[in-house]
C-alpha cells in the first residue's frame, strides 16, 4: 500500500510559476504603456518645434 | 486614448477578484487527490491557462483572415495582441504541465500530443515575432503576419492529429500503465467546482488582458505614425 | 522569358505562364548547375555526418533510414528554396514577372514546379546512393509515393514562405524558422509512412499517414494559391 506522496512542493512551484510569469507580463504591459505615453509626449513636442 | 474606460476598470477589478477566488477554490476548497497528492491542484490552472492560450490562438486566426479580407490595420493590432497573450499563457500551461509531470511520471517532459503541439505553437509564435521584426514597412509587415497566422492556424490542428496518431503507434512507456499512474483521475464534485470556476476566471482574464494589449497596440501605432511625421 | 500569347483559352494562358516561369528556372539551372550541385553536395554531406553521428548497426539502420532520408531532404530542400527565391529578387526578375499580364498565382505555381523538380532531382540521386551505401533496398513503390506526396507538401508551403522570407531583413535564416514548425505534419507523416513501407507494413497501417499528406498538400496548395498575391504585391 503506497503512502500518499507529499507533492506539495510541486504544487507551490506550479502556482509560483504562474504568479511570476503572470506578474511579469502585466508589469511589462504597464511599463510599455508608460514608455509609449512618454514617446508620444516627446514626439508631439518635437513636432511643435519643427512646425511652429 | 488617455483614460482607462470604466468598463475596463471594472473588468480589471473583476479579474483580480475572480483570480483570488479561483486560487482559493483550487488550493483550499478542492480536496487533495488520492494518488498523486497536492501536485494535482496544479491541474486547475494548467488547463485554464491552456484554455486562454487556445482563445488567443483562435482569435489570432480570425484576426489574420479579417485583415487579409479588409486590409484594415486595426485587425493587425488585434492579431498581435492575440498572439502575444497566447504565447504567454501557453508558456505557463507548458511549464505547469511539466511541473505536474515530474512527480507523477518522474520525467520533466512527456511527448504528449497536447503538450507537444503547444510547444510547437510557441515556436510558430516566436517565428511570427521574428518575422515582424524583420520587416520595416508596416503594410507588408501586417500582410505577411496575417498570412503566417493563417498558415499556423491551419497547420497546428493537423500537427496535433499527426502527433496523436504517432503516439498511439509509439506509446511512451512511463512507469506503470494504470490509469492513475498515467495521471488520470476522477474529479469529485468539489474538484469540478474549482475546475470550472478556474476556466471561467481565466476567460474573464483573457478578455481583460486582450483589451489592454489592444489598447497598447493602438498606442504603438500612434507612436509609429508620429515618428514618421517628425522624420519628414 | 517566353511570350504569353493573347489568343487561346484563359486556362491555356495560365498553364503556359506557369510552364514558362518554371522553364526559366530550369533552363537557367541546366546551364549553370549551381543550385543542384550545392543541394547534392549538401545532401551527401548530411548523410555522411549521420553515418558518424548515429552508430547504426544493421538492425537500427532500417528504422533510422526513414528519418535520415527526410532530414536530408528537408535541409537540402531549404537550400534550394532559399536560393531559388533569392536569385529572383537579386536579379530583379520578380519585378519583371509582376509586370507581366498574367495572374500572380502563375508565379507561385511556376516556382512551385521548378522547386519541386529540383527537390526531385536531389531525391532521385540520393535514394540510389543511400541504397548502395547502406545496402537497403529503397526501390519500393510505396516509398516513391511518399517521397512524392511529402515533397509536394514541403515545397508547396516552402515556396510561399520563401517568397516572404526573402523580403525580410534576415532572409536566409528566416526561411527555416518560418518553415519547420508548420511543416511538421509532413515530416511526421512522411517519416512514419516511409518507415512503414520499408518495414513491409500493410498499406492499411500506413493509410492514415498518406491521408494526412494528401490533406496537407491540398489544403496548403490552396492556401498558398489564394494568398500569394498578398505576398508579392508592392
Amino acid at each position: 500500500m503506497n503512502t500518499l506522496p507529499d507533492t506539495t512542493n510541486y504544487m507551490i512551484a506550479g502556482y509560483a510559476v504562474f504568479a511570476v510569469v503572470f506578474s511579469v507580463f502585466i508589469t511589462s504591459l504597464a511599463f510599455r504603456w508608460k514608455k509609449l505615453k512618454q514617446d508620444i509626449q516627446t514626439l508631439e513636442e518635437l513636432g511643435k518645434d519643427s512646425n511652429p | 486614448m488617455n483614460k482607462k474606460p470604466v468598463p475596463l476598470l471594472i473588468l480589471d477589478i473583476l479579474s483580480l477578484v475572480l483570480l483570488v477566488v479561483a486560487a482559493y477554490l483550487a488550493l483550499v476548497f478542492a480536496p487533495m487527490e488520492a494518488t498523486m497528492g497536492n501536485v494535482q491542484k496544479v491541474f486547475y490552472f494548467h488547463v485554464a491557462n491552456a484554455w486562454v492560450g487556445m482563445l488567443g490562438f483562435i482569435s489570432a486566426g480570425v484576426a489574420g483572415i479579417a485583415y487579409l479580407r479588409s486590409h484594415d490595420p486595426k485587425w493587425d493590432i488585434v492579431e498581435v495582441a492575440a498572439v502575444e497573450i497566447s504565447l504567454v499563457f501557453f508558456l505557463i500551461a507548458i511549464i505547469l504541465g511539466s511541473i505536474w509531470a515530474r512527480p507523477v511520471w518522474n520525467t520533466w517532459w512527456t511527448w504528449e500530443p497536447r503538450l507537444t503541439t503547444a510547444a510547437i505553437t510557441e515556436l510558430i509564435y516566436l517565428a511570427y515575432f521574428m518575422l515582424r521584426n524583420g520587416i520595416e514597412d508596416p503594410n507588408r509587415r501586417a500582410r505577411f503576419s496575417a498570412v503566417y497566422t493563417l498558415i499556423g492556424s491551419v497547420s497546428v490542428p493537423i500537427t496535433f492529429m499527426a502527433i496523436r496518431f504517432f503516439r498511439t503507434i509509439h506509446p511512451v512507456v512511463i512507469g506503470s500503465q494504470t490509469a492513475q499512474a498515467q495521471g488520470g483521475f476522477n474529479m469529485s464534485p468539489d474538484m469540478k467546482v474549482a475546475f470550472f470556476f478556474s476556466l471561467f476566471t481565466f476567460t474573464v482574464i483573457f478578455v481583460d488582458l486582450f483589451w489592454h494589449r489592444i489598447r497598447l497596440g493602438i498606442l504603438e501605432n500612434k507612436v509609429e505614425e508620429l515618428k514618421l511625421k517628425v522624420m519628414e | 522569358m517566353a511570350r504569353t500569347e493573347k489568343t487561346g483559352t484563359k486556362s491555356g494562358n495560365f498553364m503556359q505562364a506557369v510552364f514558362a516561369i518554371a522553364w526559366k528556372d530550369l533552363a537557367a539551372e541546366l546551364r549553370s548547375r549551381e543550385l543542384l550541385s550545392a543541394m547534392l553536395v549538401f545532401a551527401m554531406l548530411v548523410i555522411l555526418i549521420f553515418n558518424f553521428a548515429l552508430k547504426l548497426d544493421a538492425k537500427t539502420r532500417l528504422t533510422a533510414t526513414s528519418g535520415i532520408l527526410w532530414v536530408t531532404f528537408t535541409f537540402a530542400g531549404t537550400l534550394g528554396l532559399n536560393r531559388s527565391m533569392a536569385v529572383e529578387k537579386d536579379r530583379g526578375c520578380l519585378d519583371g514577372l509582376l509586370l507581366a499580364p498574367v495572374d500572380r498565382s502563375t508565379i507561385y505555381f511556376g516556382k512551385l514546379l521548378s522547386n519541386l523538380v529540383f527537390m526531385f532531382i536531389v531525391e532521385v540521386i540520393v535514394l540510389p546512393l543511400y541504397s548502395l551505401l547502406y545496402n537497403i533496398n529503397l526501390f519500393n513503390p510505396g516509398l516513391i509515393l511518399i517521397i512524392l506526396l511529402g515533397s509536394v507538401g514541403y515545397i508547396a508551403i516552402g515556396t510561399l514562405l520563401a517568397a516572404m522570407a526573402v523580403q525580410t531583413r534576415t532572409r536566409d535564416v528566416m526561411l527555416p524558422i518560418l518553415l519547420f514548425p508548420v511543416v511538421i505534419p509532413v515530416v511526421v507523416a512522411a517519416v512514419e509512412a516511409t518507415g512503414g513501407f520499408l518495414q513491409g507494413l500493410d498499406i492499411s497501417e500506413v493509410r492514415y499517414w498518406i491521408n494526412i499528406l494528401l490533406v496537407y498538400d491540398i489544403i496548403f496548395i490552396s492556401i498558398a494559391f489564394m494568398v500569394f498575391d498578398y505576398v508579392v504585391e508592392e
